[in-house]
């Protein structure tokens, strides 16, 4: 969908998913990296002893073309301009003091280019008071507010174990670069899109960042499904309002994540699931015949008890351990259940779901043909995004990129 | 007078709870008219959300449904009736996008698919977004975004290695697919500019989240390494962390530390006024840190413990060592570099005087975007959009009413 662009691609770890994206999409996409290789190849997972190669970079460099130039060499620095005076769009997450040195800041490549589309990533933004913070993936969840709320008992707040933060900024600087491309289809300009990871991983709060601005002083999510927290009790079905331990259950043979949710809009799935214990003999009456869909306000009336729950409870516990990760994942779909196995990377590879749809894309990585994920969404219609290949050698086009684009 | 990058762009969001209606709130701030269609008898989830205004349980004062919703046209309408169904093609041959999070197949059962809307409407650009896809074994999963997290394998990567794993906060791909999403219907658009030809787009929330983790997927499939959760530690920087600091108003606070090099150790030690650490030279690697993590995160904690968690931050960004606050909602509209990018967006709002939305994440510099109106109470546009897009006649509103469909 994206054949008739090209994107100078001079990111980082920070922003390498970016340019993913557009290839995927079919954009012609240039990866630049310094003459010593982009500080990305170090980025972990890092398998291997004597020549490490970053897995992160071989998922998110992948169908990208390669070139490499030394910064420090005026003339390479001169060739970075000509081939963003050719290009449609420049992504960046190079820091910032770097890029007006060479002049290839947004402003300077604009005077150049009006029609140039020049997305920038940082954590915090191109300017203003932290602009020039020193920052990680961590310091960035914890600056843009889904690490403090998420704590394991009283312990510190979580963070999830992989890098997430600059893959919300990456993505983000796809769809604003998008936004300005569609933007420049009818005002024939380009313009400077600015994304912040700060900002980008706000969403990841479920608003929890708005409680304190509308005057929500006790947004406890962390309420007891019946207990009259706050006088509310979660009623979304998502869980979302349930501790973690109420949430995790062991089954034969790992784990499942199961939310016994009540009220009008998702008690109908637990009424689901006490069927089938009710099916199995795996629970008795009265809790057997309970409306989860009236739950909420039986318990506010006084009717039900916190012990009640408990023996409802006991009684879901109790079957799981009898049933594998795949049992419970066949009668989530087939029974309709707020219920799920939880995968680590060897179940996702075995997914039978996944392999029908061809969600797979196969890259050479090494001397070893690997799997990695092949399609952000699937399309019907044009040809939809899908990974164009391995991700590319240090320098590995440089010769017929400035052949193409810049005609030598 | 600058133009909206989306200016005439005309979108049908039939959507719900975050994952859907995230979409259409982008192209709402960067110019899109958007009729968001909703059931007030079956009131849609994140009505039922916290935050809420005051803190008051209220399907019109969820401050997590404004944020999703901000800048829409609202519409209350009986999708089971025929009437209702009417209206919906009716707006599909006014929309140029449709947006829809329905279970999968739930929409040809009223005649509402893409192919049955694009046998008459072939530039259609149509978005369906759900747990596990349109087709497969598992497309028929029910579930909100905590499924998605289970399945994608966010759940099992979050926690410490020796508790069970903790899970992510919310419904993690509710956060990841709508950006995936939004990528690819852009993309569409720009496709449909250029040739006029429509597209459906199927977006999985369980890849969509797989995405975000494709290096993980990648060192397994380079050498069989499942990826484990190790709570704050990091595979390569050391010291790696959340530190407790001083409470406040009661309140734990807490301060993220990440020591990229041993430059920004030795600096971090300093502040630490703990010279024989900055000084060893089995810390001098960022292998012998990660030997020694026990002992330093121990010395970071005994000294953050006492200090306070902003003080921190501040001490150690001025001599270049990456640390922060853990922002709370109640630092958020203080936090200095967001009100300076304006992130927090005071909107007017009927029932509240005024309510709160985040901004776009991205500035653009010539067609900014921006929320335009807080999100629509329940029917809030019912006359406009019968009547102004639809022209629909007063008769016809009269029995689309008194029919109980506008509902």
């Amino acid at each position: 969908m994206l054949e008739h662009l090209r994107v100078l691609d001079l990111t980082d770890e920070r922003g390498l998913l970016c340019g993913r994206l557009l290839a995927d999409l079919g954009a012609d996409v240039v990866q630049v990296e310094p003459a010593d290789g982009s500080t990305a190849r170090q980025a972990p997972p890092l398998p291997g002893t004597t020549a490490p190669t970053s897995m992160f970079w071989e998922a998110y460099a992948a169908g990208k073309r390669g070139i490499a130039v030394d910064l420090d060499r005026d003339d390479d620095v001169a060739d970075l301009r000509r081939l963003a005076e050719v290009a449609d769009i420049v992504v960046t997450s190079w820091p910032r003091a770097l890029l007006e040195r060479l002049g290839l800041d947004p402003a300077t490549l604009r005077a150049a280019r009006p029609e140039l589309v020049c997305t920038v990533v940082s954590a915090f933004g191109w300017d203003g008071p932290k602009a020039s913070y020193a920052d990680t993936d961590l310091v960035v969840w914890a600056a843009g507010g889904p690490l403090a709320p998420h704590r394991d008992g009283d312990l510190p707040p979580l963070r999830i174990s992989v890098p997430q933060a600059f893959l919300h900024a990456a993505a983000d600087a796809a769809a604003g670069t998008m936004l300005a491309v569609l933007a420049r289809g009818t005002t024939g300009r380009g313009q400077v899109v600015d994304v912040s990871a700060q900002e980008a991983v706000g969403v990841a709060t479920l608003a929890r960042v708005l409680a304190t601005a509308v005057g929500d002083d006790h947004p406890e999510w962390q309420t007891t499904p019946g207990q009259r927290t706050g006088g509310r009790t979660d009623q979304s079905g998502s869980g979302a309002a349930t501790p973690n331990s109420l949430k995790k259950w062991h089954c034969a043979d790992g784990m499942v994540e199961l939310h016994l949710s009540m009220g009008p809009a998702a008690g109908a799935f637990t009424n689901n699931l006490f069927a089938w214990l009710a099916e199995e003999g795996a629970v008795e009456e009265p809790v057997a015949s309970w409306d989860w869909r009236t739950l909420p306000d039986r318990l506010v009336a006084g009717e039900l008890t916190h012990d009640d729950l408990d023996v409802a409870r006991a009684a879901v516990r109790a079957f799981l351990l009898t049933r594998t990760k795949a049992e419970v994942l066949d009668a989530a779909i087939r029974r309709r259940l707020l219920c799920m196995a939880i995968f680590d990377m060897a179940d996702i590879a075995a997914s039978p779901h996944l392999e029908e749809r061809g969600f797979w894309g196969h890259v050479d990585i090494g001397d070893r043909d690997v799997r990695i994920p092949g399609r952000m969404a699937q399309v019907r219609g044009p040809e939809g995004p899908r990974v164009r290949g391995r991700a590319p050698r240090l320098g590995e086009h440089t010769d017929v990129v400035l052949k193409e684009w810049l005609n030598r | 007078m600058t133009t909206d990058a989306l200016s005439g762009l005309k979108v049908l969001d039939l959507s719900w709870v975050v994952a859907g209606p995230l979409i259409g709130r982008t192209l709402a701030d960067f110019g899109a008219q958007v009729v968001r269609v909703e059931s007030s008898v079956r009131v849609e989830t994140a009505r039922l959300m916290q935050p809420f205004h005051g803190g008051v349980q209220d399907k019109e004062g969820s401050a997590l449904f404004g944020n999703c919703n901000a800048g829409k046209l609202g519409l209350t309408l009986d999708l089971k009736s025929a009437e209702g169904q009417q209206v919906v093609r009716d707006l599909v041959a006014w929309a140029d996008v449709v947006v829809e999070s329905f279970s999968p197949g739930q929409l040809a059962k009223w005649g509402l698919d893409y192919d049955t809307l694009a046998a008459t409407k072939p530039d259609l650009v149509m978005l369906s977004t759900s747990i596990a896809g349109q087709h497969g074994p598992w497309s028929t999963l029910a579930g909100f975004g905590n499924v998605g997290s289970s399945l994608s394998g966010f759940q099992y990567l979050t926690g410490y290695e020796d508790r069970l794993p903790m899970g992510t906060f919310g419904p993690y791909t509710d956060y990841v697919g709508p950006r995936l999403a939004l990528v690819t219907l852009l993309a569409a658009l720009e496709h449909r500019r250029r040739t006029g030809e429509g597209a459906y787009i199927d977006v999985a929330q369980v890849e969509a989240g797989i995405f975000f983790l494709a290096p993980q997927v990648a060192h397994f499939g380079y050498d069989g390494t499942i990826a484990a959760r190790h709570g704050n530690r990091d595979a390569e920087l050391a010291p790696h962390g959340v530190f407790a600091c001083r409470p406040e108003d009661g309140n734990d606070r807490f301060v993220a530390i990440a020591v990229r090099d041993t430059g920004e150790w030795r600096a971090l030690a300093r502040a630490m006024s703990r010279p024989d650490l900055a000084e060893r030279d089995d810390l001098a690697t960022a292998e012998g840190r990660r030997a020694a993590q026990d002992e330093l995160e121990g010395a970071v904690a005994g000294w953050a413990a006492g200090q306070v968690a902003s003080d921190v931050e501040r001490l150690l960004q001025d001599v270049g060592v990456p640390a922060h606050l853990a922002v709370t909602s109640d630092d958020y509209p203080a936090d200095e570099q967001l009100a300076h990018r304006g992130h927090l967006v005071e909107l007017p709002h009927p029932r509240h005087g005024t309510t709160y939305v985040e901004g776009p994440r991205y500035a653009l510099s010539e067609t900014p975007g921006r929320p335009r109106a807080a999100a629509p109470a329940l029917g809030q546009h019912n006359e406009q959009v019968l009547t102004e897009i639809l022209g629909y006649d007063a008769d016809r509103i009269a029995v689309l009413t008194e029919g109980g469909i506008l509902r």
